[in-house]
C-alpha cells in the first residue's frame, strides 16, 4: 500500500506538471470507484456521470493547488458523495417535473450483465434509505473509509455518522444479516 | 452474513452505462486539463526576496510615517482582491452577480466569487464589463474587481440603477421618486421623468437603444427615448411590479399584482397577455433567451407553495416560494433561488432534464457570519466572455 501511495503521489506530481499520462492513469485508478459511489447515492446514471464528472473537473481545475502529499482519493471522494447527496436532495424534493425518463430503475442489471442476486436486492434497499444515509453506506463499505474518516468528510459528528450507519445497516437487515459495523 | 458480504454485494452490483460514461468523462477532463494554466510555483529565490521585502515594510510600519503605507497595504491585501474559494461551478458560460446583506458578489464560472463592495442593489453593464450599484444615496459604477470607477451622489435615497445596452452610453436610476439619467462615464446626470413608482427601469435590449420602460406611481407605464419624447404610454390594469422586454425588443411584458399581465408591441399595441395561476403572486419573469418564451416564478401565499413556469410547461413546484429567476446566457440552464430551502436550483433545460442544487447560500454569501440575513438575490447571469 505504501508503495502504491508512492505511486500516487508520483502520479499527481506528474500531473501537476503537464503529463497526460500521468493525469491518465490518475482517472483510470479512480473512476471507477467515483462513479460507482456516485451512482449508489444517485441510482440515476446520468446523473452519477455527472457527478463524478464534475468532481475530477475540480480535481484538474485545482490541480496545482492540491498538495501531492496527500492521498488523492479521498479529496475526490468527499467531492462526489458531497455532489451526489445535494443531487439526490434536489431530486426527491422535486414534484412536478416529468424528467422521469432519465431515472434508472435502481440497480436494474444491463442486458449481458448478469449480477448476483443479492446484489440487486441490498442495492434496491439502499435505494430506499435517505440520501445521507446512503452516502454513508457507500463511504464505509464502498470507499472503505473508517466512521472517524466519514465524520471529517461529511463535516458531522462521529455519532452521526455511526448513528447513520447503524439505521442504514438495520433498513438493510430486511434483505441480509448484517453484523455491527465496528 | 457480513459486513463484508454487503461490501461485496455492492461492489458486485451493476451500474449501468459505466464504459460509456468513462469514456466520455475522460475526453472532457482531458480538455479540461488542456486548457488549464499552471500556477507558477515560486521559487526559493522569489521567497526570499518577497520574504525581504515583507520584513522591510513591517519595520517601516513601525514607524508613524510607515503605519498610512501599512494601511495601504493591507487595504490591498485584504481587501477586495482577495477572492473568495469556490462553491460552486456554474454549469454554463458566464458570470453571476449575487447581491447579499453584505453586498453584490461576481460569482465566476468556476464558483470563486469576489465581494465588490458594500452596497445594497447592483446590475451589470452590456457585457458584464461594469457593475452599477446604489446604496443610500450614491450611485457607484464600479470595475470587477470592485474598484469604483465613478460615482454620483444626489439628495434622496438611489435605488433600480441599470445600465443602458450598448454600447452603454447612459445609467437610468430611481431617485426618491424621480428617474433619472447620468451618462455612462458618470457625466451628465440629468433628470428624466416624476412621480415613478418603485418599479426598476428597463431598457430595451437592442444595440444603441435610448428607449427605457418606467412606471409611474398611479400605475401607468410609460415607454420613453431618453434623449427624445415619451413614445407611448399604457394601462396595464393592475400594479406594474416589472418590467421585462423580449430579447429583440419587440414585446414589453408588464408584471402586475394580478394574474393578467399583458404584453405590448410596439407603439403600445397589445399582444395578449401572460395569464398566471389564480391565487398566485408573481415574484419574478424573465425571457429565455432568444426566444419570446417567458418563464416566472409565482407564489400560493395560502398553500405555501411555489411554481417555476416556462412557456406552458411547469418547471417545478417546491414548498415555500422561488425569489428570483436567471437565464444561463446561453438559455440552457435557468437559476432559481429558493429561500425556505437555503439553496440555488440550477435547472437544465428543456424540462428540467437534471438540477444542480447549492446549499447554505445565506452563508456562502456572509462569510464569518451565521447566514441568517435575508436570503441573496441573484441579480443576473451575464454573457459567455466579457467584452
Amino acid at each position: 500500500m505504501a508503495g502504491a501511495g508512492r505511486d500516487e503521489r508520483a502520479r499527481v506530481r506528474a500531473a501537476q506538471a503537464g503529463s497526460v499520462a500521468d493525469l491518465e492513469e490518475l482517472f483510470r485508478a479512480h473512476w471507477g470507484r467515483a462513479y460507482r459511489a456516485a451512482y449508489l447515492v444517485v441510482h440515476d446514471s446520468a446523473a452519477a456521470e455527472d457527478v463524478a464528472q464534475e468532481a475530477f473537473l475540480a480535481a484538474v481545475r485545482n490541480l496545482d493547488r492540491f498538495d501531492a502529499a496527500r492521498p488523492f482519493g479521498p479529496w475526490l471522494h468527499r467531492i462526489v458523495v458531497n455532489r451526489a447527496i445535494d443531487w439526490s436532495r434536489a431530486r426527491s424534493l422535486r414534484r412536478e417535473v416529468g424528467a422521469g425518463d432519465a431515472i434508472d430503475e435502481a440497480a436494474a442489471p444491463e442486458s449481458g450483465a448478469p449480477a448476483a442476486p443479492l446484489s440487486g436486492d441490498i442495492v434496491a434497499a439502499l435505494a430506499s434509505l435517505s440520501p445521507d444515509h446512503r452516502a454513508v453506506i457507500v463511504l464505509r463499505y464502498v470507499l472503505e473509509y473508517s466512521p472517524g474518516e466519514i465524520a471529517r468528510m461529511l463535516e458531522l459528528p462521529r455519532g452521526t455518522v455511526n448513528s447513520r450507519l447503524r439505521r442504514g445497516l438495520d433498513a438493510l437487515q430486511g434483505v441480509v444479516e448484517v453484523e455491527e459495523p465496528e | 452474513m457480513t459486513a463484508r458480504d454487503v461490501r461485496s454485494a455492492l461492489l458486485a452490483a451493476p451500474v449501468p452505462d459505466e464504459l460509456d460514461a468513462r469514456r466520455r468523462t475522460w475526453a472532457v477532463v482531458k480538455a479540461a486539463y488542456a486548457e488549464r494554466e499552471p500556477v507558477r510555483r515560486p521559487r526559493r529565490l522569489r521567497l526570499l526576496v518577497a520574504l525581504a521585502v515583507l520584513a522591510a515594510l513591517v519595520a517601516a510600519a513601525l514607524s508613524p510615517p510607515g503605519r498610512a503605507v501599512g494601511d495601504w497595504i493591507r487595504d490591498r491585501v485584504a481587501g477586495k482582491e482577495e477572492t473568495e474559494p469556490a462553491l460552486f461551478r456554474l454549469p454554463a458560460a458566464g458570470q453571476l452577480l449575487v447581491v447579499s446583506e453584505s453586498g453584490p458578489w461576481l460569482v465566476r464560472p468556476d464558483g470563486s466569487k469576489r465581494l465588490l463592495g458594500a452596497y445594497d442593489d447592483a446590475s451589470f453593464s452590456p457585457s458584464a464589463r461594469f457593475v452599477v450599484a446604489t446604496r443610500g444615496r450614491r450611485v457607484v459604477a464600479l470595475e470587477p474587481d470592485g474598484d469604483p470607477r465613478w460615482s454620483v451622489t444626489k439628495p434622496l435615497p438611489v435605488a433600480d440603477a441599470r445600465w443602458a445596452p450598448s454600447p452603454g452610453f447612459r445609467v437610468a436610476y430611481r431617485a426618491g421618486e424621480t428617474l433619472r439619467i447620468v451618462a455612462g462615464d458618470g457625466t451628465g446626470d440629468r433628470l428624466l421623468a416624476e412621480d415613478v413608482a418603485a418599479v426598476e427601469p428597463a431598457w430595451q435590449p437592442l444595440e444603441g437603444s435610448t428607449v427605457l420602460a418606467y412606471a409611474d406611481d398611479v400605475g401607468r407605464v410609460h415607454v420613453v427615448d431618453v434623449d427624445g419624447d415619451e413614445l407611448w404610454s399604457a394601462d396595464p390594469g393592475g400594479a406594474p411590479a416589472k418590467l421585462v422586454w423580449s430579447p429583440d425588443g419587440g414585446i414589453l411584458l408588464v408584471v402586475t399584482d394580478g394574474v393578467r399581465h399583458p404584453l405590448y408591441r410596439q407603439g403600445g399595441r397589445r399582444a395578449g397577455a401572460l395569464r398566471t395561476p389564480a391565487a398566485h403572486a408573481v415574484l419574478d419573469a424573465e425571457f429565455a433567451p432568444g426566444s419570446r418564451h417567458v418563464a416566472y416564478s409565482a407564489y400560493d401565499a395560502d398553500g405555501g407553495k411555489g411554481l417555476v413556469v416556462l412557456g406552458d410547461e411547469r418547471l417545478q413546484r417546491v414548498e415555500g416560494r422561488i425569489n428570483d429567476l436567471a437565464f444561463s446566457p446561453d438559455g440552457r440552464w435557468l437559476l432559481a433561488g429558493w429561500p425556505e430551502a437555503d439553496q440555488f436550483l440550477f435547472l437544465r433545460l428543456p424540462g428540467v432534464g437534471r438540477i444542480v442544487a447549492v446549499d447554505d447560500v445565506r452563508r456562502e454569501f456572509d462569510p464569518g457570519g451565521p447566514g441568517l440575513g435575508e436570503f441573496p438575490q441573484i441579480s443576473g447571469w451575464c454573457c459567455a466572455s466579457p467584452d
